[in-house]
């Protein structure tokens, strides 16, 4: 008995969870956008769906607002089809409970207007933005980039929870009130989570369009100034493979959190849709700009110093850098005939040919002779390090040697001890000490002092018939 | 044989210092390079770099420092290891280890001397602390990368592609690289000694020899020193010598501890003893003389690390002092204008 009671209690509760719609529909849409097979043929002649799923949109995030708040227009039954599109940059449904201004996407609106993008089909936002965005224009959509991807990133969701657990007691302390914690709660908490995509992602959905050579050399580039059409530059065709040699590109297609993606330079403030031409005075990466733009991240953060305008002269796009396609391709025969490497060549050729040549012809003459000096600034190395003198000086005493032994000769005392002195050691003695009366009398000197001990008797006696003559 | 007698002939600390060279070489640089590996790196760049996180940006805050020391916090850190040893037992890593400057130098004792070019005798220490000035705080104001002039990459570079890497072959096919190459020609391989550019242009070697000098007073560094009684001015010491370091002042062989690396080259071929690899003496300047039968003895050694010439009277003695010629002053006025011309210009 009781278990049939307890069962009976289950069903009811589980029906009670599920039954009906969570919230009520005060402008009656629903009561003929329920039923399935709802539609109507557009202008282009397609035949579009204008069923909606109560249960879906329900549970979706905008479940809890009635229909009416977005379709302003729709006023009376039956509405035409026109007025059915949603402006969201006049005004929206959500109030931001401290401030109580109510939250409008006209601020992304205004931005987006300014861009290079500015021509795309953004107006009204969504409602038309649907089949009306055609694949051949230039211009990007909202939906080009804002595609209907899971809200918050599966890799996310764990660290969203455990944030979103702790938010009751960390976030409302201050922010109190459920509506404010029910409605932004969440919008903000993501946005602590992390960026939905990360930097690889990032720079795909500008590769998509800028990565296709072909498709982006025929966009017509507006000029600033003149506001005249003119077709696009070599240097922005090939951005994206330009950008991708850089040390930015590269270090973000290794996955670092160190590289740079195209927003961080293009679009770096703001709500990242203000993207400029660079040679508008305005953009970020106008030369103007560039030092503050690259001083906003951490790596470059000197560059917005003064004295380091010098940083920035890089060119990140420059269409040297395609050169380097193939950093893991063999170097093919025609690239390497091309190639600096081949055209000096022929110079080094030229001093191979003589470093030849001249090997061969010093070993034939000169292989007796011992002593090698280097081929430039050898003699200038003797000077300076040995601190032998000049050639010129060296060579004007040994010539005099003969005949200032003759003007010793008369003396009979240094006669005897010279003749005596043959071994090998007193000739090299003698000769420096010859060497040596060409010096001034102060080296003279101070060799005195500092070799007393070591000098001989002989060279004393060799020594004095010099010092008169200096 | 003369090419096994004259390997025969190398003294034993150079075979060893060699040795060490080519061990350094095989695990820092080329195919082999599993010392960079090991941190994931197959050149000397990157977290293992050593030579540019002390660049000065103007305006430069200890923050922007400490990211650059993050980013090669490696390098940092055998950076530091470089200096500590280099203040125990002079700049070993330069002699023994670094496999940039050893590499060149090992390439240019395999060729014959008369080829060569004598950079030793060049004003070093000026030469090297001007351009390590223009490096640390000029280049980065020019907005000129460091990594330009970098032997550090052109060797690992240009051994990639001797083994058959294309990223070495595209590196020195580049403008930069052709630039390099010929430094490494001119100040390497045919410099005499081939040790040019760690004279000149190095960095590490700029840094490392500051600590050289400080350290060399202190009572237990290791430094080349002199013993001066013992020197018979043979000057065979300064003409071995790869980095220029030793002089003949006086006909006395005088070692500069701004450029020595201790390579123990001049030790090795002293006759005479007169150089040694050691500590300073324990006892004081000629205090062990003893006189025995009115002759003085000195039985320890005074080992000097430094070597300061007593500036003379010399006018009194009639030679004449050195002067200041036309020339010098013209060429300093050029180098000042054009190094001034390029500083103010790239502030305005």
């Amino acid at each position: 008995m009781l278990r049939s009671f307890l069962l009976l209690c289950l069903v009811l509760l589980n029906y009670s969870v599920e039954a009906g719609p969570r919230y009520s529909d005060p402008d009656g849409c629903l009561s003929c956008h329920v039923y399935e097979g709802l539609s109507f043929i557009d202008e282009e002649g397609v035949l579009r769906s204008a069923t909606i799923d109560a249960g879906h949109y329900a549970s979706s995030l905008h479940g809890s607002v009635p229909c009416k708040d977005c379709h302003r227009e729709v006023v009376d039954y039956p509405h035409k089809v026109e007025n059915t599109e949603v402006d969201c940059s006049a005004s929206c449904h959500v109030e931001e409970p401290s401030e109580g201004v109510k939250y409008s996407h006209d601020v992304i609106h205004e931005e987006m207007e300014k861009s290079v993008h500015g021509d795309g089909w953004y107006k009204g936002l969504t409602g038309g933005n649907r089949l009306e965005e055609l694949e051949e224009e230039q211009d990007p959509s909202c939906r080009r980039c804002h595609s209907n991807t899971a809200y918050i990133a599966e890799a996310q969701l764990e660290k969203f929870k455990d944030a979103f657990d702790h938010a009751e007691t960390e976030c409302g302390n201050c922010h109190q009130g459920k509506a404010w914690m029910g409605q932004f709660g969440g919008h903000i908490l993501r946005r602590f989570v992390g960026r939905r995509w990360n930097n690889i992602e990032n720079n795909q959905l500008c590769i998509q369009c800028h990565g296709d050579v072909e498709a982006m050399r025929e966009v017509e580039q507006e000029d600033v100034k003149t506001f005249k059409k003119h077709p696009p530059s070599e240097r922005f065709v090939q951005s994206s493979e330009s950008y991708t040699k850089t040390l930015h590109g590269r270090l973000i297609d290794a996955n670092s959190e160190f590289g740079a993606t195209c927003i961080d330079c293009h679009a770096p403030d703001g709500w990242k849709h203000e993207i400029r031409a660079y040679t508008d005075e305005k953009s970020a990466s106008h030369p103007d700009n560039l030092s503050e733009s690259c001083g906003q991240s951490n790596c470059h953060a000197y560059s917005k110093k003064p004295g380091n305008e010098g940083f920035t002269m890089t060119d990140m796009h420059s269409l040297s850098l395609l050169g380097l396609n193939s950093f893991e391709q063999p170097l093919t025969d025609a690239n390497l005939w091309q190639s600096n490497w081949f055209r000096s060549m022929w110079p080094l050729m030229a001093v191979g040919i003589v470093f030849i040549v001249g090997s061969l012809v010093w070993w034939i003459f000169y292989r007796t002779d011992k002593k090698i000096l280097a081929i430039l600034g050898g003699s200038r190395f003797e000077r300076v390090m040995i601190g032998r003198k000049p050639k010129k000086a060296r060579v004007k005493p040994t010539a005099r040697k003969p005949s200032a032994e003759k003007k010793v000769a008369p003396t009979p005392v240094v006669d005897a001890v010279a003749p005596k002195a043959i071994n090998k050691e007193d000739l090299e003695l003698e000769k420096a000490s010859v060497e040596k009366k060409i010096e001034p009398a102060s080296t003279v000197e101070s060799t005195k002092v500092n070799k007393e001990a070591s000098e001989t008797e002989a060279e004393k006696t060799l020594k004095k018939p010099d010092e008169p003559e200096a | 044989m003369r090419v096994i007698q004259n390997l025969k002939a190398i003294p034993k600390v150079q075979k060893f210092r060699y040795g060490m060279i080519l061990l350094a070489s095989m695990s820092l640089l080329g195919p082999l390079a599993f010392l960079p590996q090991l941190v994931g790196s197959d050149d000397l760049c990157g977290q293992l770099c050593m030579r540019r996180f002390y660049l000065y940006f103007p305006g430069m805050t200890w923050g922007d420092f400490f990211v650059h020391v993050n980013a090669a916090a490696i390098g940092v850190m055998a950076f530091a290891l470089i200096l500590i040893t280099t203040l125990f037992f002079g700049r070993i890593w330069c002699g023994y280890l670094c496999p940039v400057g050893g590499l060149a130098e090992l390439s240019s004792r395999m060729l014959n001397d008369r080829w060569k070019i004598e950079f030793r005798s060049l004003p070093q220490v000026q030469i090297r602390y001007g351009y390590f000035g223009f490096y640390l705080i000029a280049m980065p104001a020019l907005g000129i990368s460091a990594c330009s002039l970098c032997n550090f990459i052109t060797i690992p570079r240009l051994i990639e592609a001797m083994s058959g890497e294309y990223r070495g072959m595209v590196y020195l096919v580049s403008s930069v690289g052709l630039v390099n190459l010929a430094l490494l020609l001119l100040l390497g391989v045919f410099a005499s000694k081939g040790r040019a550019y760690c004279q000149f242009l190095c960095p590490i070697g700029a840094a490392d020899s500051i600590v050289n000098r400080i350290g060399a007073r202190l009572p237990f560094a290791h430094r080349i020193r002199v013993a001066k009684e013992r020197c018979t001015g043979c000057n065979i010491c300064a003409r071995d010598c790869m980095c220029g370091a030793i002089k003949m002042v006086d006909k006395i062989a005088v070692v500069d501890q701004m450029s020595c690396m201790s390579c123990h080259e001049c030790v090795d071929v002293c006759d005479w003893n007169a150089l040694a690899w050691t500590a300073p003496p324990k006892h004081k300047h000629n205090s062990p003389k003893r006189i025995k039968k009115n002759t003085e003895i000195f039985p320890l050694p005074d080992w000097q690390a430094i070597h300061i010439t007593p500036v003379k009277e010399d006018v009194a003695a009639g030679r004449a002092l050195p002067q200041i010629s036309g020339v010098s002053i013209f060429n300093s006025m050029i180098f000042l204008t054009v190094i001034s011309v390029i500083i103010v210009g790239s502030f305005l």
